[in-house]
């Protein structure tokens, strides 16, 4: 397994986006994008090659390795270190990350008609980004690589959005600068008072911890909000959700995609690294508060999805209120309501993928995304009609699709959980079933308007789906239906990390 | 004989080696006519280059002394002085194109412009009041003489605020001496430190006119760092002077000011707590109005007048949390921010000196022209915003650390600092943004001008490879820190 190594899963991408840049490489689409497929492709075979020698029996990291310098470990006299590693939710959304880029690159064709070359290197930046997120040891790497993240996200939105694009790519940016600064200083704090408590200078982030026997509580709490106002803008929780659906309004298609697959599951990733591993005591104090906050995000985002009329916005407003339900399931305290937190996280990125890449084919076609502007185009793209039928049905939670099991998990766990708010949990498992019929309520809706009502004159001739987006929407399908049937085969990767996390956390 | 040849070898070589290219430089202008000003360049360059080679001879540890104790060279001193070299070093190949058209005035110049470097290294070998407060006016009337070599008609005006306001502020600093001269009278660091850390004339001496004394002499420092309510000067001095100026105020006074700063802190912080709390309020301040300010500007120049008084204020914030971590951080930010500083003024005097373009609307498309410069120019911009790849992250990282490292009392300032540098990251994206619009230029460039743009390669590579690399940068600057 000496093949396998994280630096070069994390810096390949690097590498490639720093290529396509370089004056020197041809200036010509076609190459460009092949040399681009081809590399995500590998890219993605090679993140496979992780899963399938992962062994999911270990507790704790594995494949960890350390980037140096000509010997030299990166900031050692700062305790700061430049390691990688892997366990089982991490590895899981690096394998999806990879993915996911792999299928915008598909889309990218028919969406992306200039500057290539910062196109191209911009994906493979965020990708890096992304994947360091997800495998940094270190919490300023962490953070280096959190940052990093956004350069390519205001590239790619406003270079290719519409017309106010760059100002709400400008205004994301800048806002989440201020967010990460928040981050910045509660990872300052963390980083000094644990090294007070424990005499070791190190950030790593499995030794890290505030002990609550010598810190006053308010301290403490204080740097959990800071952690947490970090989180919650990247995951975009309800009050800090603006950006979101602002940029997946106004940014091209499959810029849409990489968002919903790749951003959200970065906040997610982070709320369960630090705020929940690193201050467990905190983070039962703050359960209550976090549940209630998951299902007013639920609700909220589904009553924003029903009144919206882009198509856009509403499975933006909708993938909100999906992420509330991962915020119920982590506050849940228990192993039910945590593993379908994280299996809500991934199965969200998957499906609100699937249907950004179908907006991105009907946008593509009929240059609009107003569900009014369009109508009964199921009857001229009948490939499409059906595709998005399984989509659409994975989002609401069908059985035997993706998103049933995580959303059972969330809910039983809810229902089961231990909190000492016994009749408010209760409260909250029975919202969060009435919001699923919401949510039916509007995605139904949706389809029915863009797929089934009565066809209008200027869609008549448009084209069904092009054999590559067939297959791109097929493999979504075929992960959406085979993760639905056998969800196990995702949760059993990270179980054993979640009894450590919960360990410590069980009430 | 041999005893002062082994104390000139020990203690202040290259300040010895700096004293003889002047006089080189000087008897060379007598000799030479201006057909030869390309001479004086030379004899700086190779001033400059003797001095950094004969520090590696000087005697650091244990420390040396020269002229009965008023001159001291140690790691701490030699890490600032190597400093200094490197940044006139560069300084004096960005100054080509300014000399070649005054010809006449070049060896003038160069004489000048080594005096102030010399004097901004003797005032951090300086081990008492007098000496400090000569090496400091000195550097502060070579500072005079170089803004007064440029041409434009309103340079003059422009640059007479700092002029009229340097010669204040000295008067001030020399009132503060008085003062402390008259409560212990010494002039030594060391003997002064010794005579307040005495307890009992604590209790005696009225400790108001000690704080008094040292608001006077550290308000001068801080005018020359552009520090909140002495930093008016700033934008318009800027704007008058030429550019090669510009970067030698910015990085060769700011170099100094902080070597002399944390010594002049050392003596007083210990017995007036409070003061910490009002120079961290004046840093933050400083922060927030000039990164407010210069999001504003248009001219180049006023934006680099800015950004310097953010960085400084940056690091008096971490110098005023005063602990050897602490100081170790200052050291490690001023290298990099030095750097990137350095890289930026060669990518804009590369821009003025090829093209004449000296105003942000100037920059439209420029990535369209010129791709490997506008990529380094960008490296250099991130490092200076403190951004992930490179040195200035680390810097502010570490810088950001230690005052978070210090208590609970200064957490609000860091969390104000933070968030206020964000905005000096949209500063600093401003200038970016306007290099990558999609718009067609006519700009022509000068294909002449060559080592400004090597200059901003090294100072970009540089960046990066010292955000790389940084662990050893960080344990020579803890070794040094840990000699104060």
């Amino acid at each position: 397994m000496n093949f396998l190594s994280l630096i070069w899963l994390i810096f390949a991408p690097i590498i490639v986006a720093l290529i396509i840049m370089f004056p020197k490489f041809p200036n010509h689409q076609v190459k460009i994008r092949r040399f681009a497929k081809w590399f995500a492709s590998f890219h993605f075979v090679y993140a496979l090659l992780f899963l399938a020698f992962f062994d999911t029996s270990l507790f704790g990291m594995s494949y960890e390795k350390e980037l140096t310098f000509f010997g030299i470990s990166w900031l050692k006299s700062l305790g700061i270190t430049a390691k990688f590693a892997l366990d089982g939710i991490t590895l899981l959304m690096v394998v999806l990350t990879t993915f996911v880029v792999l299928i915008t690159l598909f889309i990218s064709k028919i969406h992306i008609r200039s500057k290539h070359k910062l196109y191209y290197s911009m994906v493979f930046l965020l990708e890096a980004a992304v994947l360091g997120i997800f495998c940094a040891k270190d919490m300023f790497m962490f953070f280096v690589f959190w940052e990093l993240s956004l350069i390519p996200i205001y590239f790619l939105v406003s270079q290719w959005g519409n017309s106010e694009a760059r100002r709400a790519a400008m205004k994301f940016t800048l806002a989440s600068f201020v967010a990460n600064m928040f981050l910045f200083f509660g990872m300052l704090i963390l980083y000094y008072y644990n090294f007070a408590v424990s005499n070791v200078l190190t950030a790593n982030i499995e030794t890290l911890n505030m002990d609550s026997k010598i810190y006053p509580l308010w301290f403490q709490i204080t740097v959990f909000v800071n952690f947490l106002i970090g989180f919650v803008i990247r995951t975009p929780f309800a009050f800090f959700h603006n950006w979101y659906p602002d940029i997946q309004s106004k940014s091209a298609a499959p810029v849409n995609i990489l968002l919903s697959g790749l951003i959200l599951n970065t906040g997610v990733y982070g709320m369960i690294r630090f705020n929940m591993q690193v201050f467990p005591e905190i983070f039962k104090i703050f359960a209550p508060v976090l549940m209630i906050w998951g299902i007013v995000n639920i609700v909220y985002g589904g009553a924003l999805s029903i009144v919206q009329q882009g198509i856009k916005k509403m499975v933006a407003y909708a993938n909100i209120a999906t992420m509330g339900f991962v915020m119920v399931g982590l506050s849940c305290l228990n192993t039910t309501g945590f593993n379908g937190a994280v299996f809500c996280a991934i199965a969200a990125s998957i499906v609100y993928s699937a249907l950004f890449v179908i907006i991105s084919s009907i946008e593509f076609r009929t240059k609009t995304t107003y569900i009014t502007a369009l109508g009964g185009i199921g009857q001229v793209m009948p490939k499409c009609m059906y595709l998005a039928l399984i989509i659409c049905f994975a989002t609401i939670g069908m059985p035997f699709l993706i998103m049933f099991t995580p959303k059972l998990m969330v809910l039983t766990g809810a229902m089961f959980s231990n909190l000492d708010q016994q009749l408010m949990v209760k409260i909250v498992a029975f919202i969060g079933l009435g919001a699923i019929a919401v949510s039916a309520g509007y995605i139904m809706y949706f389809f029915y308007k863009v797929f089934c009502s009565v066809l209008l004159d200027q869609w008549k001739g448009i084209k069904d789906l092009s054999p590559q987006e067939t297959a791109v929407l097929s493999a979504l399908c075929a992960v959406i239906v085979y993760l639905g049937i056998n969800p196990m085969n995702i949760i059993a990767v990270y179980q054993s990390v979640s009894s450590i996390i919960l360990d410590v956390l069980q009430v | 004989m041999s005893e002062v040849i082994e104390m000139i070898k020990n203690a202040y070589m290259p300040e010895f080696i700096l004293i003889i290219f002047i006089i080189v430089n000087i008897l060379a202008s007598l000799f030479f006519d201006t057909r030869f000003y390309k001479l004086s360049k030379w004899i700086s360059l190779l001033g400059i280059a003797a001095a950094i080679a004969s520090t590696i001879n000087l005697q650091i540890e244990p420390d040396a002394y020269a002229f009965e104790g008023a001159f001291l060279t140690n790691i701490y001193t030699v890490f600032f002085k190597i400093l200094i070299l490197i940044c006139g070093f560069f300084l004096v190949l960005l100054s080509r194109n300014m000399i070649r058209e005054k010809r006449d005035r070049a060896f003038e110049y160069f004489t000048v412009f080594l005096s102030g470097i010399l004097f901004a290294m003797c005032a951090i070998s300086a081990t008492d009041f007098v000496g400090l407060f000569v090496s400091l006016e000195a550097l502060g009337l070579s500072c005079y003489l170089l803004l007064s070599f440029t041409k434009s008609p309103n340079a003059k005006q422009l640059t007479f605020g700092y002029l009229v306001q340097g010669a204040v502020v000295s008067a001030l600093f020399l009132l503060g001496m008085s003062l402390i001269y008259g409560m212990c009278a010494q002039v030594n660091y060391d003997q002064i430190s010794l005579y307040f850390a005495n307890a009992n004339i604590m209790q005696t001496q009225p400790q108001i006119l000690l704080t008094f004394s040292m608001i006077l002499m550290i308000s001068t420092i801080l005018f020359k760092l552009g520090i909140a309510p002495f930093s008016s000067w700033l934008p318009d001095t800027f704007q008058g002077t030429s550019y090669p100026i510009g970067a030698y105020m910015s990085t060769v006074c700011v170099i100094s000011c902080f070597g002399v700063l944390a010594k002049l802190l050392m003596i007083f912080l210990n017995y007036t707590f409070t003061m910490r709390i009002v120079f961290a309020t004046l840093a933050v301040i400083t922060i927030l109005l000039s990164s407010l300010s210069s999001i504003r500007q248009e001219n180049i120049k006023r934006i680099m007048a800015y950004s310097m008084s953010v960085h400084s204020a940056i690091m008096l914030l971490g110098l005023c949390v005063f602990s050897v971590y602490s100081l170790s951080s200052v050291m490690f930010y001023l290298f990099s921010y030095v750097i990137a500083n350095i890289g930026a003024w060669a990518a804009i005097i590369f821009l003025y000196n090829s093209a004449k373009l000296q105003n942000l609307s100037d920059f439209k498309g420029l990535w369209y022209k010129r791709q490997y410069f506008v990529f380094a120019f960008t490296v250099v911009l991130i490092a200076l915003a403190g951004l992930a790849p490179t040195s200035g992250f680390v810097a502010k990282l570490y810088i950001f650390s230690a005052v978070a490292r210090s208590g609970f009392i200064f957490l609000p300032f860091l969390i104000i600092a933070m968030i206020a540098s964000v905005i000096t990251i949209y500063a600093y994206w401003r200038i970016i943004r306007c290099m990558f619009r999609r718009i067609e230029t006519d700009i022509v460039f000068d294909e002449r001008v060559i080592s400004s743009k090597f200059i901003l390669y090294a100072c970009s590579l540089a960046t990066v490879i010292v955000c790389i690399l940084a662990d050893k940068i960080i344990q020579i600057c803890q070794f040094s820190a840990y000699s104060m």
